[in-house]
């Protein structure tokens, strides 16, 4: 299962995403679904009489007369990487937060240079452009308050532009407050205005605070104006984004085809030397298929067993999008007893049949009458406990799929297609990226930028890079050093493991149908183990009849023995059996397990694969395949990371894993089970004394310093983390011993939309692996740096964003970028480099199955193996 | 048409009195809403492929009417030009209009503008829209715009609407209704002014209305009196919009287009997205009884039998029929082929290509056909289908 094994996708920023796209307000009942199309009743709260003047009260019969409120549209999410473009001015906050938190100013050791000087310097252009000149002075920003109060962004516009002769065309105003580069006579003005049906609207204008032009807060109100000129720039507009074109490529699988679009995504942020407009391409996927051709599907394929349960299971928690109001819903259930014939109560108390609703207010003909309806409980916040609202009834003609399906996720030749249009090499990214360049140029958004004398270079971003030395690895007896593309696959063919685990007492679990296969495997593993210097005995092998509880059943037989290792051979990837078989021996039956599916036994390089199956069974007992030259004494290094199943509305899980020896070959797991979507982990104390407990029994002395890496926290979290999960841990370490604990803790980010290249002549190519970056893109008020760890064989790499915000050991920026690199080489399920230290996969690894399959904390007796890999 | 009015403080205080909420009266649905409504149900009558809304404000009926599957043509004109560049976003097509394209193509422009000014670009239409508009126009505008709308534009339908004041006295303390009105008339004094330009441009004009009068009042007539006024002779005709000089004195804010099955582009994906939907269903009805029998296609199709009973599209007996008329999906070997022939004969198929070779041009980029093209060609065995 070597493709399992090396997902790199998390659920959790794959689901946000889609979560996001859902337009605020989703509504209960089809009636008011139809505001989103008609103008809303205009929203105002009744205030008390203030000494402003009379109170404004909506006059008849007129009143009714509503300015429509532009709920935003936004789009469907997309799925595997593939994001929608970002660009969202009304959402404060974020990243915009973190710049303000100063963590440099802490750490003495890097007061004056955080930059290193190890390995090679290489010359590397980053897709950044420069913005080499923007209003200089400082801007002045106001806040804008309306009275009676106007929740509606576009109208809150219209009435402040009512008097844009006070303050100029040259303004920001990202609806609370208003930028300008000059200040207006007074402090505090109140200019009048009025609604569409006559309404009077009050607003205030009052002076806030002057921003100096590279503050974020100026910064912020930058990207709203470049989304402005975005707008004015010659691409295609489909509700809030903007793509360029439809790249060539038609995915058509099973009857589903998809069209993919090519889109930008930018922002402009200070960095080290200055602000720069970074820009990525991005991608937007098409996918015509609703809900009714989905179930058809099913119900046709639906051989054996219940459709309806089949649809049920296909359907309940995916994403859907319904085009009469371009809203997203997530299914919950499908209600077969109901139809579009039937009736609902519209908001004046009538009824109104679905068919009849919907012909009405969107002109959609609803043909099929044999379909059932779909159930949504609505948008789903984090926080809310439990469904109180009336769901939602859909009708699965009107809603279309959204994201990849199964069946070209799994198709190898989609997904390769797939992936060679959306990963864009390097070479083809730049061109791309220049084309972008050139349209800023044109003069719809210079009328924009220009005011604020905003110039871009028209070169991409220079700068320089180092390619560190790649990590000395042992194993057997032998010294290898990874090649160019971060691997050393050859290297160690045949080389006896660095310590193998003998496997005298296991299962080999199968059904009827995998009889051969069982036997090739067993085969194999006898064949491919020896060389490894692993012993092995003979296999106890029994037939089960293949459904899930089959295999458990079995198990229960065994549970006094004492066995090593249980491996299953599935006839198909089936999740539920996957999920009933890997939570029966993470939580009742605590045993290193290994399954595999029986069309991986088939394949041609099945010898192979069944190589990496033993080298990770024997990770999973506990032996170590290689171990890494640190050049660290008595530190221990720990990953953290997190898994959120929004969609679902599981629990979040949060993996801690933690070295226990001085090699770095024995690792302490555990999870922290926390409300959904929770993003700071809160056990981490027991955690860390629980990982410190086991490393004194592999090691004579406590370590002397502990380096956190942190993965999978979103922006705007820096401060909650600094304050919450780094000081948790200090505290603690504090209270077993005042003096004798250093503690780093580093927030690992990788998806980031800063890509480096590294110019080959006149060509562009991916920088290699161990490439570090820690000037100009880096910021001043951070100790950071970017790496590049890993080799991709097609598309851009992405580099991973490494920030030091507490660091009490005193880490040299060469030893910390030493050290992270070093440890992207400990992931034993690939002899290569990965894209985050192993400590972090290894926690997103443990985290994804808990939250995935097993959905409460394994076993203790496990904490000491690696038993998710 | 709700022009700018920064001076309208004085009116507040001076109109704002203390209103009793309880006397108030209200309809239901909102009277705004009653006037979109009555334009929609006009467009749905009488299927208008130019529409114009003038004075069009935020673009509420614009957005309402773009639904419309008849309309081709839809134009907004305002002299808020602020109110139309932010509104404009909200009439861009919607992911969705991509995921199912229009039949006809849609193009909507913004135009900032007086209605009392000439613009070649609004020639030729077929309907015009003017809600709630003369009233807010001083004397002299008032005395301009027939001559441009029905003069100058000359489409063939126009409606006009407007406060009738006989209905005011039933509102507490109401003089004008709103501050910008210039006048409101009565039914007799909106309905010489119709008369007397319907006869001066060659229109018929007939009288109606919307919002009802409450009981006991009824003698006041409708709320909002509405004036539906028709071309003499029909439709425009459209040798004399070429002849016309172009005349652009509106400022165009915003223009965007729809997707739509009149572009090779969408056509093509919709109708290669249908044709592998077919094939894929028949592929999937066609696999368990070659597995079984390994033997000749059967007669009958499986999807309709073996899909529970309570869903599902129903086919008339015509449609049955004709499907089952058409030549059969075939094997040879472990190849699959479905003639095109039967493929028209799907309901959802032939809606979208009239004939076979359509259809071949059509899917020929996307889908394998057979050597001489008569047929879709798809592997029998899908390995996915081993999970089954």
């Amino acid at each position: 299962m070597t493709g399992r094994a090396r997902t790199t996708a998390r659920g959790r920023a794959r689901r946000r995403e889609q979560e996001e796209q859902e337009a605020p307000g989703v509504p209960r009942a089809p009636e008011s679904a139809a505001s989103a199309a008609e103008p809303a009743q205009w929203q105002w709260t009744p205030r008390p009489l203030r000494e402003e003047g009379p109170v404004v009260r909506p006059r008849q019969p007129r009143g009714a007369e509503g300015t429509a409120q532009s709920r935003g549209v936004r789009e469907p999410g997309l799925e595997a990487g593939l994001q929608t473009l970002s660009l969202q001015e009304r959402r404060i906050g974020g990243v915009f937060q973190d710049l303000v938190v100063n963590t440099r100013r802490d750490m003495m050791h890097v007061k004056n240079s955080k930059t290193g000087s190890e390995g090679e310097v290489v010359r590397l252009i980053a897709n950044h452009f420069r913005v080499i000149s923007h209003h200089q002075r400082s801007a002045f920003k106001y806040n804008v308050d309306y009275k009676p109060d106007v929740e509606a962004g576009n109208l809150r516009q219209i009435l402040l532009n009512q008097h844009i002769r006070k303050f100029g065309e040259c303004h920001i105003f990202d609806g609370n407050s208003l930028l300008l580069p000059r200040p207006l006579r007074e402090r505090k003005v109140e200019w009048v205005s009025t609604t569409e049906d006559k309404k009077i609207v009050k607003i205030v204008v009052e002076f806030s605070k002057e921003l100096a032009p590279t503050s974020p807060d100026c910064l912020r109100f930058y990207n709203i104006l470049f989304r402005k000129a975005f707008k004015e720039l010659n691409l295609k507009q489909i509700g809030r984004h903007y793509y360029t074109e439809k790249i060539p490529l038609t995915l058509e699988r099973r009857g589903t085809s998809l069209e993919i679009w090519r889109g930008y995504v930018t922002s402009i942020l200070q960095y080290e030397n200055g602000i720069t407009l970074c820009a990525d391409v991005n991608h937007k996927l098409l996918r015509i298929e609703t809900v009714y051709d989905f179930i058809s599907k099913i119900q046709a394929e639906a051989q054996r067993g219940n459709p309806q349960v089949e649809v049920a299971n296909k359907l309940i928690g995916s994403i859907v999008l319904t085009k009469y109001n371009n809203r997203t819903y997530r299914v919950d259930g499908v209600d077969w007893n109901l139809n579009p014939r039937h009736t609902f109560n519209k908001s004046d108390g009538t009824k109104i049949t679905y068919i009849d609703y919907y012909k009405q207010q969107h002109k959609e003909i609803i043909t099929v009458m044999r379909q059932p309806l779909l159930v949504s409980q609505g948008r789903w916040k984090k926080g809310q406990t439990g469904p109180q609202r009336q769901p939602i009834l859909l009708i699965p003609q009107l809603c279309y799929m959204t994201g990849l399906t199964d069946e070209i996720r799994k198709d190898y030749t989609s997904m390769k297609d797939l992936a060679t249009e959306t990963k864009l090499s390097p070479e083809k990214r730049h061109n791309s990226l220049k084309g972008l360049r050139k349209s800023i140029e044109e003069e719809k958004a210079q009328a924009l930028l220009q005011p604020w004398n905003f110039k871009f270079d028209s070169n991409l971003l220079s700068l320089h890079g180092r390619v560190l030395r790649n990590a000395n690895i042992f194993q057997g007896r032998r010294m290898v050093r990874a090649n160019a593309n971060g691997e050393w696959a050859r290297e160690v063919r045949e080389v006896p493991l660095l310590s193998p685990v003998p496997l005298h007492s296991w299962l080999l679990l199968y059904n009827n149908e995998c009889f051969r296969e069982a036997m090739i495997l067993k085969d194999y593993l006898y064949h491919v183990t020896a060389p490894m210097g692993i012993t092995m005995r003979p296999a106890h092998m029994i037939e089960v009849a293949g459904h899930a509880d089959s295999y458990t059943n079995i198990l229960r037989k065994y549970t006094r023995s004492a066995l090593q290792m249980v491996i299953c051979i599935l006839p198909d990837d089936d999740k539920y059996r996957y999920d009933h078989i890997k939570k029966y021996l993470c939580t009742t039956f605590p045993i290193p397990s290994q399954c595999v599916v029986k069309k991986t036994i088939e394949k041609v390089q099945a010898k192979t694969i069944v190589t990496k199956i033993a080298q990770q069974m024997n990770c999973k007992m506990g032996g170590a395949l290689w171990k890494v030259e640190t050049n660290v004494q008595r530190t221990m290094f720990i990953g953290i990371d997190c898994f959120h199943d929004i969609v679902n509305r599981q629990k979040s899980i949060a993996g801690f894993v933690a070295s226990t020896n001085a090699e770095l070959t024995k690792w302490y797991s555990q999870c922290v089970i926390q409300a959904t979507g929770e993003e700071l982990v809160n056990e981490l104390h027991t955690c860390l004394k629980a990982a410190l407990d086991v490393w004194c029994e592999n090691e004579s002395s406590m370590p002397r310093s502990i380096i956190v890496y942190r993965d999978g926290v979103g922006d705007g979290q820096l401060q909650a983390l600094l304050d919450q999960e780094a000081k948790q841990m200090s505290t603690y370490l504090k209270t077993i011993s005042p003096n004798n604990f250093a503690l780093a803790f580093i927030v690992v980010k990788k998806r980031i939309n800063t890509r480096f290249f590294l110019k080959c002549g006149s060509r562009f190519e991916n920088p290699r692996p161990g490439t570090v970056i820690d000037v100009e893109l880096t910021r001043n008020e951070w100790y950071d740096f970017f790496v590049v760890s890993q080799h991709v064989k097609e598309g851009t790499v992405t580099p991973t964003h490494y920030n030091v915000i507490y660091d009490t050991i005193g880490l040299s920026p060469d030893t910390v970028q030493r050290l992270t690199y070093c440890l992207c080489h400990m992931y034993y399920n690939l002899p290569g480099t990965i894209r985050v230290p192993a400590p972090c996969h290894y926690a997103h690894k443990l985290a994804y199955l808990v939250g995935q399959s097993i959905h409460e904390k394994p076993n203790r007796s496990l904490s000491t193996l690696l038993f998710y890999l | 048409m709700e022009e700018n009015n920064l001076q309208c403080n004085s009116v507040v205080d001076g109109n704002f009195e203390e209103v009793p909420r309880e006397t108030v009266i209200k309809f239901k649905p909102p009277l705004y809403r009653q006037r979109y409504q009555f334009v929609k149900n006009l467009v749905e009558q009488h299927e208008p492929k130019k529409v114009a809304d003038l004075g069009c404000g935020d673009t509420s009926l614009l957005r309402l009417l773009k639904v419309n599957p008849c309309i081709e043509f839809l134009v907004g004109v305002d002299i808020n030009e602020d109110k139309l560049r932010w509104r404009g976003d909200t009439l861009a097509p919607l992911m969705g209009d991509y995921l199912k394209p229009r039949d006809l193509n849609l193009t909507i422009t913004l135009y900032h503008g007086s209605v009392v000014e000439r613009d070649s670009r609004l020639l030729g239409f077929d309907l015009i829209t003017c809600i709630e508009l003369i009233e807010h126009l001083d004397s002299g505008d008032l005395a301009r715009f027939p001559e441009v709308v029905f003069g100058y534009l000359s489409p063939s339908m126009i409606v006009i609407s407007t406060p009738n004041s006989e209905f005011n006295p039933l509102f507490p303390s109401v003089t004008l209704r709103d501050s910008d009105h210039k006048f409101e008339w009565t039914r007799m004094e909106f309905q010489t002014w119709a008369l007397y330009v319907a006869n001066r441009y060659d229109y018929s004009v007939e009288f109606t209305g919307v919002g009802e009068p409450p009981a006991g009042a009824e003698n006041v007539g409708y709320c909002t009196q509405i004036g539906i006024f028709r071309k003499n002779g029909g439709k425009a005709m459209e040798s004399c919009v070429s002849e016309q000089h172009d005349q652009h004195v509106y400022k165009a804010v915003f223009t965007t287009s729809y997707p739509s099955l009149q572009q090779e582009r969408f056509f093509k994906l919709v109708l290669v997205n249908e044709v592998s939907q077919q094939v894929e269903s028949l592929r999937v009805s066609h696999l368990p009884r070659q597995k079984k029998q390994d033997g000749e296609w059967d007669d009958t199709p499986k999807d309709s039998q073996a899909s529970s009973p309570c869903f599902g599209p129903v086919f008339t007996e015509v449609e049955k029929a004709k499907i089952e008329n058409s030549p059969k999906p075939f094997c040879v070997g472990d190849k699959f082929f479905v003639p095109l022939q039967r493929l028209l004969a799907y309901p959802k198929l032939n809606r979208l290509c009239a004939n076979e070779e359509t259809m071949r041009s059509g899917i020929a980029d996307s889908i394998p056909l057979s050597s001489d093209g008569s047929a879709v060609v798809a592997d029998l065995r899908d390995y996915s289908d081993e999970q089954f």
